[in-house]
Formats: C-alpha cells, structure tokens, sequence
C-alpha cells in the first residue's frame, strides 16, 4: 500500500514538473514600472490557467526600456525567452528581420475581435506582408504642465500656446517668478534613449514641418531647414536662456530624475505621452503619482513652429503589443491564451485600470469604460488627428542614435548647431548609404 | 641506474601532462575558445537584431578600419588611459604604497586598523559599492555635498562637473587594498638589519627608501604594476556610478564595448573592439616584463 502511495507521488510529481507552462513576459513590475499591468495579469491569468489545465505566469521586470529589449533580444537569440512577449511596436521590424518573432496571422484567424482594430494600428504590427504584434495601446503626446507652478507665476490657465515661442514667453516667466524650478523639461541627450526621440526631439521636428525619413522618396533626411531650426530650438532651451536643465539631461537615470522633479514641482512644463500621465503621475503610483493629479496637473497640446506652412499642433505615436518567440514550444495553447487576453474583458479592465488610447474600434465606441477617462476622450480627440508614426524600419533604432546625439551635443555645448548636422549627415549616410539619402530645403 | 632514473624521468613527466590536462582543458573552453570566436566574430557585421544576425558577412579588417576613424574609440582609449594612469599607477600603486610604508615597522594595532579599514573597501560586492558612492556624491542629497554646505561651499555636481576625476578617485578608494597588502608583505622581506644599521649611521629617510627599500621590493612593484594596469583597463564598476556619461565622458573601453555590443546590438563590431582592447593588453604585459627583465639584468 505504502508502496502505491509513493508510486502515486512521484508520479503526481512528475506530472506536476512537466505540466505545460505558458509565460509571458512584460516590462512591468509589482508597486513600480506599470505595476497596473501586473495588477491586471493577476485579475484574469488565474481564470485563463483554470480554463485551459496550464500554467500562465507572468514573468515581472521594472527596468530601461533599452535594457529590457537586450534582455528579450538575448532570450531569444539563446533559443529561450518567454512566450508571449510584450514589446513595443517600432521594435517589429528588426526583430522579424532576425527571425526572432513568429507571425501570428494563422492565431488571429480564430480571435474574432481582430477585425476591430483599426488598420493604422495593424500596420503598427506588422512587417513586409505578415501580422506580428497585436497592439495593446496606443498613445499621443503633448504637454503637461503644473498649474500650481503657472498660477503662483501669474500664468492664467487653461494655458495652450500657439507656437514654440509662446512656450518660450511663458519659461521665461516661470525662470523669473519662480527660482529654482525648471521652466520646460523636453528630453535631450543619449541616455534617455528613444524617450529624447519620441517625447523630444520628434514633437520639435515635426512642428517645424520636418522629418527625419522622407515618405515620398523613401530616404531618410540628413540636412533641413527644420532639422537646423529644431536644434536651434533646443540651444535656445537649453544653452542661450538656460530655460532646462541641461546637466539633467545626461546624468544617470535621468528619466527617472525628471519625474521625481516632476513630483517634486520643480518642473513647470514636461513634454511626454499619455504613459506620463496615466502611469507615472497615476495617484496610486508610489513613487511620482500626485494624489490630485485631476486638478493639478494640466496638458496642451504643442505647436508647431508658427511660421506659415507650419503644422498647427504636432504628436506622435508609439504602441506596445503582444508578440509570439517562435522558439515557443506550444504554440496552440499560446494562441489560446492570447485569444483571451484579448476579450473584451480583460481588455476593459485594462483601460479602466491604466487609461490609453485604444487601438481596436469596439473598446473605443464603449463609451462606459475607455472614454469614460476624461483625460484619454479629451487628448484622443484633440491629438489623434494631428498624430504620426515613427519610420519604424529596421534601421530605425540606428538613426534614432544618431537624432539623440545630435542633441547631447548642443545641450552640452560640444558642438555648433552646424558642427553637429555636418556630424549627423556623415553617420546617417554612413549607415544607410549615399543612396538612400536626402538634403532638403 | 641510469636508465631508471630515466624511467622514473619520463614517468614523472607523463603524470605531469596527466595533471595538466583538466587544467589546460578548462582553459582551451573558457579562454582560448571564446577569444578565437571573439576573434571570428570581429571580421563579421553581425547584429543582435535586423537581417545581419541571421545572415552575417564577413567583413575582414572592415570592422578595424571603422574602430580607428570612430571618435568614440578615441574617447574611450583617452580615458581608459587617463582611468589607469590615475587609478591604478598613481592611485592605487601609489596610495598602497604610501599605506606600506606609513605602517612599516609601526604598532601592530595601527597596522591592523588600517588594513583592516581599506580591505573593507576592497570586499563590499560592486553593486553595494556604486550604491554608496552615488549615495555619497549625488548633487542633491549627498553626504559629500551636505558636509560642504556647512562649511557655505556651494552644491557640486560631481559626476557632471568632474566625471574622470570622481571614477578615478572612486576606483582608488575601491582597489588600494591589494597593492597595499602586497607592498606591506613586500617590505617584511628586507632584512630588519639593513634598515637598522641605516638608522644607526643616521641615513635620511629618502635615501633609506630610495637605495634600501625600493631596490629590494623592485620586482614585487612590477608585479602589483602588471596586474593592476591590467585589471584597471577591464573594470567595468563605473558604469555603475555614472552609465559611461554625462555625454561619454567617463566611457572607458569596457563600457564602449558594452554599449556597441549589448545596447546597440552590434555585436560584430563589439568584438573588433574587443580584440583591440586584448591587443591593447598584450601591449601592456610585455612592456612590464621586458621592463621587469631589463632591470634585473
């Protein structure tokens, strides 16, 4: 009998060893990085895991966006890495270029909610043909500002400038009213990675009506008037009227640093997406959340240059996703899982617990769950039809190096607005080749 | 008689070979293996991500020929150089031996307190050890910076204003125990009477050091110099501390190599620096012993 009984064990054991694990992996972590996402994971994974006899874990990290890509990157290349992976979307295509993720449009012949998500966002996950990446949210960007700040300075709020020098006249205020407090924070510098593209650098680029790839031609610009006057922009911010920071831009953690100013209202303005509002600044965040956020803190949208021709308002667009590791082992039970994350309500959850723009057509015309957030109805309508995509091409992350030194270098006074394009043209065409190069007006 | 002696030779040198072989097997996996691929992989434009880590070429020299136009290769090895010179040569041989000799023939409990003061330095784990010091800089909130301002000095910003200078300082504070201890072990080997009769005859300190003391700890110097200068240029803690920045200023090779190979994904070219940087070392080595060689002849 006794006998039996270990029998029985160990062969409950083994089973226990070998029962099929599904995990997936996520830049978030509990009470830090979007602890909403864990927070939503741990709602409905148990459910999902029950449903289908396996195990579903989460697999937590809190760290750089950069970091967090080498990480997968390096999963991946070993023949590992989790199952479901959830990335950002200008990533798609240099790793399907690698063969690193598995196209999934076989898995969303059987999700009957693919036929909702709007097409700009399918091209998002998408590359050369295939489906990679179903898009979890989508964002724009804007800028937030501190009303308190601009009220003790005597600025009236509801405060929307019209042009970069309306933004110029109120730093300026906030420089002499306020001592000590930061007028504008708009990201600068290497170290902040593809946050000083997309939250800084892009948003000044596109207000001058530039670029840095050229759709029509399909090369990608080295000189412009816009890319001069952007980093004229940025030297007027940062070394001509010292209205930013510019040793914060470079040193360690300088993300991180600016939130915590941020938090701290020693920062007026900061140029961010709809993450900064409705994560860091989130009242239940620990570490920056402002309990009265609603009331506290403002947005407006940014504008263009000004000069006519000029576009009036400018955002950009980025998005994550879930995609699939081709080394996945199996991949039927992935697509079963997948499937139901994308129901409608763990999808509702979602935007209740961490507001976005919604990439899919069903959730946004659900006017009870995501457009009840006031903030993410008021800025999707206001911005969506201003926003933009990155050229999110393999070489992309290469050029975006490149647009983030081109700004350490004038925050930093290392070189002239001319050294530093002269620089820039060099290394872009280095890496793309003369071919595929451009000067424009 | 001649014959066994022979035999009893060549046993000995079978069981030598024999003992060897774990040895030089583990070393031909863990060493010679990946630097032959690190090598293999520097003659190709492989990448971490994109259609070069599927289907790299082979390059040659191209890679080599790019590391010498990079401005960044030239940043890099400028500070690397600077990082050594300060750290180790003058920091950490220098203090270690200034520490050597301060508690040479002194109390056993000053000695004791000492050592046992810059070995704790020497112990903490890395991680720890950037914590303390970032804690102990940092423009806002640090020690350093709150112990100024009593005294109406201003707030510095150290990692920003004097990046190398702060490693530097910070590298030796980290890495003085093991030149100290070696120099302090050194010194016991002068014979006491050498040093007693100077004092006798009433020789002046400096010419004590200068024709007692440095001759007889000479080689013991090119060793500590050898293996320091070496460990030095492959540190990589003060990524810790300040990432490479503000602005590459503190980016020695390690962190360059690092940054091209894992943050940028350019693991070709990664490894041609790599193997610049192993050249760069070999270089070193045989300048030491040379040196070392010369002196004794």
């Amino acid at each position: 009998m006794k006998k039996w009984i270990c029998l029985l064990l160990v062969l409950a054991m083994t089973v226990f060893v070998i029962a099929e694990k599904i995990t997936i992996i996520a830049n978030a972590i509990k009470g830090g990085k979007n602890t909403q996402v864990v927070e939503w994971f741990e709602r409905f994974l148990p459910d999902i895991a029950k449903e289908l006899g396996v195990q579903v874990e989460l697999i937590q990290t809190g760290i750089k966006d950069e970091d967090f890509k080498a990480r997968i990157v390096l999963d991946i290349k070993g023949g590992g890495g989790a199952d479901i992976l959830w990335i950002d979307g200008f990533w798609v295509p240099e790793f399907v270029e690698a063969g690193y993720l598995r196209p999934i449009d076989d898995i969303l012949e059987s999700v009957p909610c693919w036929k909702y998500y709007y097409d700009s966002m399918k091209a998002m996950g998408s590359y050369k043909g295939k489906t990679y990446l179903v898009p979890a949210s989508t964002d724009v960007r804007m800028i937030y500002y501190n009303k308190e700040l601009f009220k003790k300075a005597g600025i009236p709020v509801p405060w929307q400038p019209k042009n970069w020098e309306d933004i110029i006249k109120t730093a300026r205020i906030i420089k002499e009213k306020l001592p000590g407090v930061i007028p504008l924070q708009i990201n600068a510098g290497t170290e902040m990675g593809e946050a000083t593209t997309m939250q800084g650098f892009f948003m000044v680029l596109l207000g001058a009506g530039g670029n840095l790839y050229d759709w029509e031609s399909g090369k990608w610009i080295v000189n412009s008037s816009a890319l001069k006057d952007t980093l004229n922009f940025y030297k007027q911010i940062y070394v001509d009227e010292k209205l930013g920071d510019a040793e914060l831009q470079v040193s360690p953690g300088a993300r991180e640093k600016t939130f915590e100013l941020f938090r701290q209202e020693k920062i007026a303005m900061y140029v961010e997406g709809t993450w900064m509002y409705t994560s860091v600044l989130n009242p239940n965040n620990a570490s920056w959340g402002f309990p009265d956020r609603d009331v506290r803190i403002g947005w407006a949208a940014m504008p263009g240059r000004g000069k006519p021709g000029d576009p009036e308002f400018v955002s950009i667009s980025g998005g994550t996703g879930f995609a699939v590791n081709p080394n996945t082992k199996n991949p039927k039970l992935v697509a079963e899982v997948l499937k139901r994350i994308l129901y409608i309500e763990p999808q509702l959850t979602y935007f209740e617990l961490k507001p976005f723009v919604s990439p899919r057509s069903d959730l946004a015309d659900s006017c009870w769950t995501v457009n009840k957030d006031k903030f993410i109805a008021e800025t999707s309508r206001a911005l969506v039809k201003y926003t933009t995509f990155r050229p999110a091409f393999p070489v992309y992350p290469e050029i975006s190096f490149q647009a983030q030194l081109l700004t350490e270098r004038i925050v930093t006074k290392q070189m002239t607005v001319e050294q530093a394009l002269k620089e820039f043209a060099t290394e872009v065409t280095r890496i793309v080749g003369k071919e595929n190069v451009i000067e424009k007006p | 008689m001649v014959s066994n002696l022979q035999k009893r030779y060549l046993m000995g040198k079978k069981a030598v070979v024999l003992l060897l072989i774990p040895a030089l097997t583990l070393i031909a996996i863990f060493l010679i293996f990946p630097a032959i691929w690190v090598l293999k992989l520097g003659m190709t434009n492989e990448t971490l991500t994109g259609i070069k880590a599927r289907e790299p070429d082979f390059v040659g020299f191209q890679n080599l020929a790019r590391i010498f136009s990079d401005r960044f290769f030239y940043n890099a090895l400028k500070i690397s150089l600077l990082f050594v010179f300060g750290s180790a040569v003058v920091g950490q041989a220098g203090l270690g031996m200034s520490l050597a000799l301060i508690t040479y023939r002194k109390s056993r409990r000053l000695k004791t307190l000492v050592q046992s003061i810059v070995i704790l330095a020497w112990i903490i784990p890395e991680v720890v050890v950037a914590y303390l010091w970032i804690a102990f800089l940092d423009k806002d909130f640090g020690t350093l910076n709150v112990l100024l301002s009593w005294f109406g000095i201003r707030k510095i910003n150290w990692f920003y204003e004097h990046p190398i200078f702060t490693i530097i300082i910070f590298n030796t504070w980290r890495g003085t125990a093991y030149s100290m201890l070696l120099f302090s072990a050194a010194l016991e080997t002068i014979p006491p009477s050498y040093l007693e009769t100077a004092d006798i005859i009433g020789t002046s300190p400096y010419r004590k050091l200068k024709d007692i003391i440095l001759p007889n700890i000479k080689s013991y110097i090119f060793t500590d110099l050898i293996l320091i200068t070496l460990w030095t240029f492959n540190v990589f803690t003060p990524y810790l501390l300040t990432g490479g920045g503000p602005s590459f200023r503190t980016e020695l090779l390690p962190i360059y190599i690092y940054r091209n190979a894992f943050k940028y994904f350019k693991i070709g070219y990664g490894s041609a620096i790599s193997t610049v940087v192993l050249m760069i070392n070999l270089l070193l080595a045989i300048f030491y012993i040379t040196l070392s060689r010369r002196k004794k002849a």
